[in-house]
């Protein structure tokens, strides 16, 4: 499956929150201001999943959004790449073995970038985001995808 | 042909037609722009809703009338309460009302005249 011509021209990115303390979220956000306007590179996040190339993922996963996040993976048309944003995601943080936790994210579904941190920068969210289009176009040019 | 031409306006069912087509053939244009990728069956054709399963019985969605002027209903729940009584559903019952009521009316016109 090649990558369609959208993901060429600009890449739609919908967030979801899997139970985080909402200081990557403020992050993600912080990448959309003038001060670092992610939009001037074409990424701009979306409404709904059935619009976007890339997920950014953040929190551990609480056991209520368990089944949000394979839903929200699932009505993502392919192909699609998964960022995890922060330490939460990426490792379970401080939530790691928690009674009421079922990630890291990796656990529920296939993640292609980790950005840790707590929270993690914006400049380092917009290098994740980038770091799975690299991803996504060589293995297109491997036609793998 | 076929246009009306007043004071108010101008009316041409030709030019509102050919209008509706037009605006139809682009609609279907930028339709069929759109992504054709999405797997049909799985829950990339399903709409998104917060990432909730969508609700299997429609009464959960549907927004009724009712929901609009619930407080009318409340304010005269006494009246609503006998006229939805005599609501039965049964024709045979809705038919007795009218001959009922027009017997009525027959009589008070009688009376009158």
């Amino acid at each position: 499956m090649a990558l369609p011509r959208s993901f060429k021209r600009a890449l739609w990115v919908f967030h979801i929150a899997t139970g985080s303390c909402n200081g990557c979220d403020i992050e993600i956000v912080a990448a959309l201001t003038p001060r670092y306007d992610v939009e001037r590179f074409g990424i701009m996040l979306t409404g709904t999943p059935r619009h976007a190339d890339v997920l950014l993922v953040t929190g551990p996963v609480t056991r209520p959004m368990l089944p949000r996040l394979k839903r929200v993976y699932d009505q993502t048309p392919d192909p699609k790449a998964v960022v995890v944003v922060g330490g939460c995601g990426c490792t379970g943080g401080v939530f790691y073995e928690s009674y009421n936790i079922v990630g890291p994210v990796d656990e529920v579904i296939p993640v292609d970038v980790y950005v840790p941190g707590c929270p993690a920068r914006p400049e380092a969210i917009i290098d994740g985001v980038v770091k799975a289009v690299t991803k996504l176009e060589t293995l297109e040019k491997a036609g793998v995808v | 042909m076929g246009g009306i031409n007043s004071g108010f306006g101008a009316w041409n069912p030709i030019a509102w037609t050919l209008l509706f087509l037009g605006i139809l053939i682009v609609g279907f244009a930028v339709r069929s722009r759109g992504r054709k990728d999405y797997k049909r069956g799985t829950d990339q054709a399903q709409p998104f809703l917060s990432g909730n399963p969508e609700p299997e019985a429609a009464e959960t969605l549907h927004v009724r009338g009712e929901n609009l002027y619930w407080g009318m209903v409340h304010g005269l729940s006494a009246y609503y309460k006998r006229v939805r009584a005599w609501h039965t559903g049964i024709l045979s019952d809705y038919v007795a009302w009218f001959i009922g009521a027009l017997g009525l009316v027959f009589i008070i016109l009688i009376w009158i005249g």
